[in-house]
């Protein structure tokens, strides 16, 4: 998966009068905003948690849970924290709107509202969200390859190796490291060595299918995460990466120099129920290590605390 | 008192909502009614709450004034002759309306 595109802009609504949420959805459509509603505090934290609107407009005085709970509930959600709040809301007086917004709302609306009013802090509470998100996504960016960074691909196993238990999906980490690398830094410099994880980076991403998330996890070595993806597979998309590494050729000075790389891959299914995050690493870099051993510019595989060379040999997994 | 119409009638993107909105309002005078008899204040308070919030967006501003002198009664525990008061004033403002005509 590559940075994508945020989503359509969506508006949760919550507030317990049928007749504010139709005064909404009529003033914000033609904004081009989609426009979700619930009724009381509880079902809206769990809107909000699985829809992820861009903004939520929030009114105080809710059956069961109000206003002010939702708001502390919502910022304490980590899938919830970052989406901007507006009360929207008949209470006027002075205490409310402080208290609202030292609970970490963006802004704060009365009712009856004027709509060109609420349209404009619709549109500015959007503005700074989109801001935030590229700022996030940044933060989980390599500055230069443009690939996942080490903390994104850490937060993604982690989280990827639980939806695979809970479903039994076979989830499959490839390492990859660049042959020789401190040789061509130091032979070519160190611009040189930026060009050559540039091209590699972009051979991966090209090479990936669309489902693998692509991240360089250190100085040259590449990590790729296949989701819902068995060891043979694996092994297919991996051989594949290795070759866009191996038919690359990058001009130094007068001379043309070719680069290969080694990888590692392991499959949570072939390690247990109670994978770590830790020992699908330690499996797929002793697989990686097999494979620089091996002379380089190959795949090994780790299964059943075995280490297999599958470069030329792809019946080595069986049938 | 005067018919009340919706400042928002011309709207096309609002008409639709003002004309449902304005249809409920029977309904909202008779619950109020029943609310008062049953001297069921803190609904009473809730209700007045949002026609004031609700009113004045279907373009409707006397809504929002008349219902926010009943929850200010209301929440300033005015006597109730008072209250029966605002409530009366609130439901004969609700039976004013006119609801508009939809092509």
């Amino acid at each position: 998966m590559n940075p994508q595109v945020p989503n359509p802009n969506r508006v949760l609504v919550i507030d317990d009068s049928d007749s504010i949420h139709k005064l909404v959805i009529a003033r914000l459509r033609p904004e081009g905003l989609e426009v979700i509603g619930e009724f009381d505090g509880e079902r809206g934290i769990e809107r909000a948690v699985a829809d992820q609107p861009d903004v939520i407009l929030l009114d105080i005085g809710l059956p069961n849970v109000d206003g002010f709970e939702v708001c502390r509930r919502l910022k304490e959600h980590p899938s919830t924290r970052n989406i901007p709040i507006i009360f929207l809301t008949g209470t006027a007086d002075t205490e409310s709107k402080v208290r609202g917004l030292d609970l970490g709302a963006v802004d704060y609306v009365t009712k009856p509202f004027d709509q060109v009013e609420l349209r404009a802090r619709v549109r500015a509470a959007l503005r700074t969200k989109r801001l935030q998100d590229i700022l996030e996504q940044q933060s989980f960016l390599d500055g230069l390859t443009g690939l996942w960074n080490r903390s994104y691909l850490d937060r993604r196993l982690e989280s990827e190796l639980n939806v695979a238990r809970r479903y039994g999906r076979p989830l499959t980490l490839v390492l990859a490291d660049v042959d020789h690398f401190k040789r061509v830094n130091d032979s070519l410099g160190h611009l040189f060595g930026d060009i050559v994880l540039q091209g590699i980076a972009e051979g991966l991403r090209a090479y990936a299918r669309r489902s693998d998330i692509v991240a360089r996890y250190g100085g040259e070595e590449f990590a790729i995460l296949l989701t819902d993806t068995n060891l043979r597979s694996a092994v297919h998309v991996s051989e594949r990466l290795r070759m866009s590494a191996e038919g690359r050729h990058f001009e130094a000075r007068s001379e043309i120099v070719g680069v290969t790389a080694s990888f590692g891959v392991a499959c949570s299914e072939e390690i247990g129920p109670t994978l770590t995050p830790e020992e699908l690493i330690r499996a797929a870099d002793q697989a990686l290590y097999a494979s620089k051993d091996a002379g380089r510019n190959c795949v090994h595989v780790y299964r059943n605390g075995e280490l297999l060379l599958t470069t030329g040999d792809p019946g080595v997994l069986g049938n | 008192m005067d018919p009340i119409r919706s400042s928002y009638e011309a709207d096309p993107d609002m008409l639709e909502i003002v004309c449902d909105f304005a249809r409920e309002l029977p309904a909202r005078v008779a619950k109020l009614e029943a609310l008062l008899a049953a001297r069921a204040f803190a609904e009473l308070q809730t209700l007045a709450h949002q026609l004031k919030g609700a009113g004045g967006g279907y373009g409707f501003t006397p809504i929002t004034d008349v219902a926010a002198q009943l929850e200010q009664a209301l929440k300033s525990g005015a006597p109730e002759p008072a209250i029966k008061d605002c409530t009366e004033r609130l439901c004969e403002t609700l039976r004013a309306v006119v609801v508009p005509e939809q092509p």
